[in-house]
C-alpha cells in the first residue's frame, strides 16, 4: 500500500478542529506565547536581518552545491569510522533501517524526536520488523502513548491539554493519576530512564551535518537525544539531504536563528556535535554509527525553480507559531507530519498536489510567515504558485474556475465591472435582509457558509464621487 | 565555490561578566572563586551539603583532588570507566568544562577517555569546574578554536528542561535538575 493513499481533507479536519474546544484553548493560550518569546529573542539581536539574509545565502550555497557536499560529508563520515546509507524514498530507508536492526538482533530501541523519521512511517516497520521502539522526547512519548501523530515541528502535543495527558499514563502505564506536569515528566523520566538502559539502538534525526568535518550536530532541550546517541551500543541518525552545511562556522549563524526563532532561547539546553563513533579508550557513545541520508522528493523539489528555497527550511515552527490559520486548525487538520504554512508546501511537493491540493488554499496570504522565517522563505509566494497549478492542472473545482472565470470576465473592463454592479444590485433585492445577505444560493453559498456578507451598497462608488466633484473642497 | 562569509562574534567588554549572567539567566548556579584549591573546598562543601552518597567524576588531573576528598568524606565514587548503569546511581556528576560561552551563558563539553558523557547527564545535579581565561564571546569563537573535534562536544545551556505537558517548564526532563558551575578566576 502507497504510504499516501487519500485525499487530505482540509476542510472537514479544520471543521472537526474548530469544534475541539480543548484543541481551541491549547492553541489560544501556547501560540501567543511561542510568538512572544521569540519576539524577545529576537529583539536583542541588532544583527538578526543580516544573519537571516547570512542563513539564507549559505542554504542557497548549499542547494546550489548539494552533491559535492554531500560526497564530501559521506567521505568524512566513512573516515570517522561510520556507514552512509543514501535512501531514495520512505520504503528504501524503512528497508536500511530495518534490516540493521534485524541483522544485529536488535529488540529494543530508543528514539529521539525526529520529524524525518516521521516522515518516512518508520515506527511501524521496526515494530514489524520484532523491534520495540520508544519515543524518549517527553511530548513524542505521550503522542506515541496515544497513537498520534506530532501537531507541531518543535511542541509535538501542543493540542493536547494535561488533563487527557494524566488520564493516557493511568490508562497506560498503570500509574495513579497524576495531574502536575512535573509529576507527569517525573514519570515519564523513569519509565524512559530504563528503556534508555536497556536498547541496543538509538535513532535519531540531525540538524545540520558539517561537510568538512563529517560532524552531526543535534539540538534539544532534554537531554534525550544525548542518552540516545551515547548509551545504546548502534547510533543510526537520519537527515534530508537538505541538512548538509560546509563548514563548522556555519553553524555559528544558524544556532544563533534556530533556537531563538523556535522556543525563543539564546541557546537549547543540549547542542551536542557528534563527530564519529566511540572513540579508543572512551566508554560511552555509539560503538557503530550510522548516517542515512533520505531523498524522499528533495531532489525533485530542488529541481523547481519557484519552490526550490523551501529547502532552506530548519525546522523551527516560526511559521506555525505565526500563521493564524495553524493556530486555528491545528496542525492534525493538515493532513500530514508537517504542518503550517511550510507544511503547506511541503506537503504537496513531497506527497503531490493532487493529493494535497487544498493546502496551499489554507492561508490568508497574510505574509506573518515570511516575516518571522528565520531562512527567508517566501511562504506566501509559494503557496500561490502551488494554487496556480492546481488551477492549471485542472486539480482545481469546476466550482472555483466558474468563479473565477466570471470575476475575470467582470473586472476586465470598467464597463463590464459596472454591470456587475448593476447586476448584483438587482440580485441582491432577493436575498438580503436588514443590510445583509445571510445565505448565497450555489455556487456563491461558500461565502456565507460561516459569515454574512454585507450588501453592495444602492449608490456606486464612482457615481458617490462624481456627484461630490462639484461640491466645494 | 565562493561561500557566504557567516559574521564573527559581537565584541564583548567583559565576557566573564556576561558569561555569568546569561549562565544564571538559563538556570545555571555560578560561584565563583579564586582559585583552584578554592574550587574544591567548595566542591566538596556542595557535596556535603547535598548529603551525596555516591558520584561520578571525570578521570583527569584536575579532577584527582576533588576525587580523593570526596573519597576521604566517606563518599562513594563510582568507577570512571563504569557503564551508563553505574554512573545512573550517582547523585552529582563532577566534570570539568573545556570553554563557556559569554553570548549563550554555555558550558561547553567535551568527549574523551576518562571524560564520560554519562558524569554529566545521569545524576540530578551536575557540577563543572570552568576558568575564567576559557570564556570565549561567542559561538563563533568556540567555533573557530574548538577543533580538532572530540567524538563527542557538548554546549550546556541550563538543566535539562522540557515544556511539553502543559507548556508549563519543567526541569529535569531527562538530564540533571540543576547545573552549577566553579568559575576559577585565571
Amino acid at each position: 500500500m502507497p504510504d499516501h493513499p487519500t485525499r487530505i481533507d482540509l476542510i472537514r479536519n479544520t471543521e472537526q478542529a474548530l469544534r475541539d474546544a480543548s484543541l481551541q484553548r491549547q492553541m489560544g493560550k501556547a501560540m501567543p506565547a511561542s510568538r512572544r518569546a521569540r519576539a524577545d529573542a529576537v529583539a536583542e539581536l541588532p544583527e538578526w536581518e543580516s544573519l537571516r539574509s547570512t542563513a539564507a545565502e549559505i542554504k542557497d550555497h548549499v542547494l546550489a552545491n548539494l552533491e559535492g557536499y554531500l560526497r564530501q560529508l559521506e567521505s568524512q563520515v566513512s573516515a570517522l569510522g561510520g556507514t552512509v546509507h543514501w535512501a531514495s524514498d520512505a520504503a528504501e530507508a524503512r528497508a536500511i533501517i530495518t534490516d540493521l536492526a534485524r541483522s544485529r538482533g536488535v529488540r529494543r530501541i530508543v528514539k529521539s524526536k525526529s520529524m524525518t523519521t516521521e516522515e518516512i512511517f518508520l515506527n511501524p516497520a521496526l515494530e514489524a520488523a520484532g523491534a520495540g521502539v520508544v519515543e524518549t522526547d517527553l511530548g513524542e512519548y505521550v503522542v506515541q502513548l496515544a497513537g498520534e501523530r506530532p501537531s507541531h515541528l518543535i511542541a509535538p502535543v501542543v493540542h493536547k491539554p494535561t488533563e487527557e495527558i494524566a488520564d493516557l499514563f493511568v490508562r497506560k502505564l498503570g500509574v495513579p493519576r497524576y495531574e502536575r506536569p512535573e509529576e507527569l515528566a517525573r514519570v515519564a523520566r523513569e519509565v524512559l530512564r530504563a528503556e534508555f538502559l536497556a536498547a541496543e539502538m538509538g535513532i535519531t534525526g540531525v540538524n545540520f551535518a558539517i561537510a568538512e568535518s563529517g560532524t552531526l550536530v543535534i539540538v534539544e532541550n532534554e537531554g534525550n537525544a544525548r542518552l540516545t546517541t551515547a548509551r545504546p551500543r548502534i547510533h543510526v541518525a537520519v537527515m534530508g539531504v537538505e541538512k548538509v552545511l560546509p563548514q563548522l562556522a556555519d553553524l555559528s549563524v544558524f544556532l544563533r536563528i534556530l533556537a531563538r526563532s523556535g522556543t525563543g532561547q539564546r541557546s537549547s539546553v543540549y547542542v551536542s556535535l557528534l563527530t564519529g563513533p566511540r572513540r579508543a579508550g572512551e566508554t560511552d557513545g555509539p560503538e557503530e554509527l550510522h548516517l542515512v541520508i533520505l531523498d524522499n522528493g528533495r531532489r525533485r523539489l530542488l529541481a523547481d525553480p519557484d519552490l526550490r528555497a523551501a529547502l532552506r527550511c530548519i525546522r523551527c515552527g516560526a511559521c506555525q507559531n505565526e500563521c493564524p490559520v495553524y493556530q486555528h486548525a491545528g496542525g492534525h487538520a493538515y493532513g500530514s507530519v508537517y504542518a503550517g504554512p511550510i507544511g503547506a508546501v511541503l506537503t504537496p511537493a513531497y506527497e503531490g498536489l493532487e493529493r494535497a491540493r487544498d493546502l496551499p488554499f489554507a492561508s490568508t496570504l497574510c505574509r506573518a510567515c515570511a516575516d518571522v522565517c528565520p531562512v527567508k522563505i517566501d511562504l506566501p509566494g509559494m503557496l500561490v504558485e502551488l494554487r496556480a497549478r492546481s488551477v492549471r492542472t485542472g486539480l482545481a473545482s469546476w466550482r472555483d474556475r466558474m468563479l473565477v472565470g466570471a470575476w475575470t470576465f467582470f473586472t476586465r473592463s470598467p464597463a463590464r465591472f459596472m454591470l456587475a454592479g448593476s447586476l448584483g444590485r438587482l440580485a441582491q433585492r432577493l436575498v438580503a435582509r436588514g443590510g445583509k445577505i445571510e445565505r448565497l444560493p450555489y455556487p456563491l453559498s461558500g461565502w456565507t457558509a460561516h459569515r454574512a456578507a454585507p450588501v453592495l451598497a444602492s449608490t456606486p462608488f464612482r457615481a458617490w464621487w462624481k456627484s461630490r466633484q462639484g461640491e466645494g473642497r | 565555490m565562493s561561500r557566504p562569509v557567516p559574521p564573527g562574534d559581537r565584541p564583548t567588554a567583559d565576557p566573564v561578566a556576561l558569561f555569568i549572567e546569561r549562565a544564571e539567566q538559563v538556570g545555571i548556579s555560578v560561584i565563583t572563586v579564586g582559585t583552584h584549591d578554592e574550587a574544591i573546598e567548595r566542591a566538596v562543601a556542595l557535596g556535603r551539603e547535598r548529603r551525596v552518597q555516591r558520584a561520578a567524576l571525570w578521570d583527569t588531573p584536575e579532577m584527582a583532588p576533588i576525587r580523593d576528598r570526596l573519597r576521604a568524606e566517606g563518599v562513594e565514587i563510582l568507577d570512571p570507566r563504569g557503564t551508563f548503569e553505574t554512573f545512573a546511581q550517582a547523585e552529582i556528576g563532577i566534570t570539568g568544562a573545556e570553554w563557556g560561552v559569554a553570548e549563550t551563558g554555555s558550558l561547553v563539553l567535551s568527549a574523551g577517555p576518562g571524560k564520560p558523557q554519562a558524569a554529566s547527564l545521569l545524576a540530578p545535579l551536575h557540577l563543572a569546574v570552568l576558568r575564567s581565561d576559557r570564556i570565549v564571546p561567542g559561538l563563533a569563537t568556540l567555533l573557530e578554536r574548538c577543533g580538532p573535534l572530540p567524538s563527542a562536544l557538548v554546549l550546556i545551556t541550563g538543566p535539562s528542561r522540557s515544556a511539553d505537558i502543559g507548556l508549563v517548564p519543567v526541569l529535569g526532563a531527562h538530564g540533571p535538575t540543576a547545573v552549577t558551575v566553579l568559575l576559577v578566576a585565571g
